[in-house]
């Protein structure tokens, strides 16, 4: 039977010969992501490793599955506080007692980056993660997607979890992105267009003519959105970008999978690339998108580029080329935290962060920064390049995000307001 | 298995509520409302419940505030997934929203995959659970479940 990308990954990693949208199988992981936070106290009292070590020793298993599939970050550099720095320790016992990978030096920044740059990512591997934006590595043609707590130490005891097959959405890209166009407004337009209801615990695939025009950092944060449109996952299937890419960084050996000819797909949408203008997400969304035309004027306080979503080279090379001999404006901040370390050294060496300063920012170490922790007070708006718009996901709930690019972010702190970052390029 | 019916008043939330949001017993939307919770009481939800975070602490504080089962509209698919293996048992029902109000009495069959609404005797029907979920459920959580021998295999 014709089967999608996402259902030859589900059906390789259940041992069938086909799954079909709607069955429950027993899926075998291939890689576990974990980060550090999930290793202290804030979810459970025990912490995941004594939750997982008292079921070990009740199913009579000395280990983990298979310490050598599961990747540990550390995301926050240097912990914050008494209890992340707890969490950091024991991610660091478990890592070392269960052999696993463990990434949080000047190898870090926030794990979903990490594991991409490092090449824990190959196509067609079936791959969850104690993170909701482990979505985010269907960029290179892989399943994967986020589970909880709980679940993730199910996962580290069995090396298993039960799924229910999700149904699929194909979006067909044709055309080119115009300038100033990247991932961002490409997920953000699609979010726009098709809204939760459409897309709820779906699997999504971006594909057709057009996908050859996306560079892998755009993908990633077209996948990396997927749960913000509350998918399973989303799924790009692997090209010659993708294989030159995990070439690059030292992935596995793989045969290039894609979905069949014939395969069910719940709704096909076209995608004319081209078409889409830069967007922005308002509160409290990120399927709120429209035009950064529909916001101009908009008083801004704050911009924040960074996180899983864009804060990759390709991010701040665009805000670099706003930045550039400009200043912020007086009394706006804008904090640039580059993802990971290697997108901050090759920042540096290409004098971005030289850029950024001369503006005004704020550049910081790598890490999840403050897409995860308060900055605003109430009343105040930012202009961030993560994934996120929820009520009080910056400060109090009478603050406010606006989701965008890079390179709107850097045009806003500019101007003090949204403003269209293609008067400015 | 019997206990996987259950039935209780219910609290109705609206649409698009996150998990952020449903920290601290739904202290997002109504800082008040761990408070009022009553132990055995029912959450019922709008669309897209849940949706965003992994973080494990929201569903949590709704299980260890007494709340006895969720149904909503929709739940994402990583919520839904964590009030199973955390061991509080939750559905999707379409329509479940327009049909009560806070204070209601229902009967919530896990197992069947229904929901009777006492005051009305209408019956809804809603998105029956996985045998994998349902036998989770049954055992507590997914820890109990993995830790008496139910390997998946």
């Amino acid at each position: 039977m014709p089967m999608t990308l996402t259902e030859k990954i589900i059906a390789r990693a259940a041992h069938r010969e086909s799954v079909s949208a709607g069955d429950i199988v027993i899926a075998n992981a291939d890689k576990l992501y974990i980060k550090d936070l999930r290793f202290s106290k804030k979810e459970d009292a025990r912490g995941l490793y004594g939750v997982l070590l008292e079921v070990l020793e009740s199913i009579g298993k000395p280990n983990v599955w298979d310490g050598s599939r599961v990747v540990v970050n550390l995301d926050e550099q240097p912990p914050r506080t008494d209890r992340r720095a707890e969490g950091q320790d024991r991610a660091r016992d478990f890592a070392r007692e269960q052999r696993a990978v463990l990434y949080g030096g000047d190898d870090g920044g926030i794990g979903h980056n990490v594991m991409v740059e490092h090449g824990h990512v190959t196509p067609g591997e079936f791959i969850v993660g104690g993170d909701s934006h482990t979505c985010t590595y269907g960029a290179l043609g892989a399943f994967a997607t986020g589970v909880g707590f709980t679940e993730t130490v199910g996962v580290l005891a069995t090396g298993q979890l039960w799924l229910k097959v999700p149904r699929a959405i194909r979006f067909d890209l044709t055309g080119k992105p115009g300038p100033c166009v990247v991932g961002k407004d490409i997920v953000l337009w699609v979010a726009g267009k098709i809204g939760y209801e459409g897309a709820i615990n779906r699997t999504l695939e971006y594909a057709g003519a057009g996908i050859k025009e996306v560079s892998i950092e755009s993908r990633l944060t077209i996948c990396n959105m997927a749960v913000e449109m509350i998918a399973v996952n989303a799924i790009i299937p692997a090209d010659a970008r993708t294989a030159a890419y995990v070439r690059e960084v030292g992935g596995g050996d793989f045969s290039p999978l894609s979905s069949d000819a014939g395969a069910r797909y719940e709704q096909i949408h076209a995608v004319d690339l081209g078409e889409i203008e830069p967007q922005v997400a308002a509160p409290e969304y990120p399927a709120n998108a429209h035009p950064v035309g529909e916001f101009k004027g908009v008083k801004v306080h704050q911009g924040f580029i960074g996180t899983c979503t864009n804060g990759r080279v390709e991010d701040l090379r665009m805000a670099a080329k706003v930045l550039r001999g400009r200043k912020v404006k007086s009394g706006v901040r804008l904090v640039i935290t580059p993802a990971s370390f290697m997108a901050y050294r090759l920042a540096e060496k290409e004098g971005l962060l030289e850029i950024f300063q001369n503006a005004g920012a704020n550049v910081t170490s790598s890490e999840c920064g403050l897409c995860v922790r308060p900055s605003l007070s109430a009343g105040e708006v930012c202009v961030s390049s993560g994934n996120r718009n929820y009520r009080g996901r910056m400060g109090p709930k009478e603050s406010s995000v606006f989701l965008s690019n890079a390179a709107t972010v850097a045009a806003s702190a500019v101007a003090g307001e949204i403003a269209d970052p293609r008067d400015f390029v | 298995m019997s206990s996987l019916t259950i039935k209780g008043r219910i609290w109705k939330f609206g649409d698009s509520i996150d998990n952020g949001n449903i920290e601290n017993v739904m202290g997002g939307v109504d800082p008040d409302f761990k408070n009022k919770v009553k132990p055995g009481d029912i959450l019922i939800a709008g669309r897209f419940f849940g949706m965003g975070a992994s973080d494990e602490h929201a569903p949590r504080s709704l299980k260890e505030a007494g709340i006895s089962g969720v149904v909503a509209e929709s739940i994402s698919n990583i919520f839904l997934r964590t009030l199973i293996n955390i061991g509080l048992p939750a559905m999707e029902c379409s329509g479940i929203a327009a049909e009560v109000n806070d204070g209601d009495e229902i009967e919530v069959d896990y197992l069947g995959g229904s929901v009777r609404i006492l005051l009305s005797g209408r019956t809804l029907t809603g998105d029956r659970l996985p045998d994998f979920a349902v036998q989770i459920l049954a055992k507590g959580g997914l820890m109990p479940y993995l830790k008496s021998g139910g390997l998946f295999k």
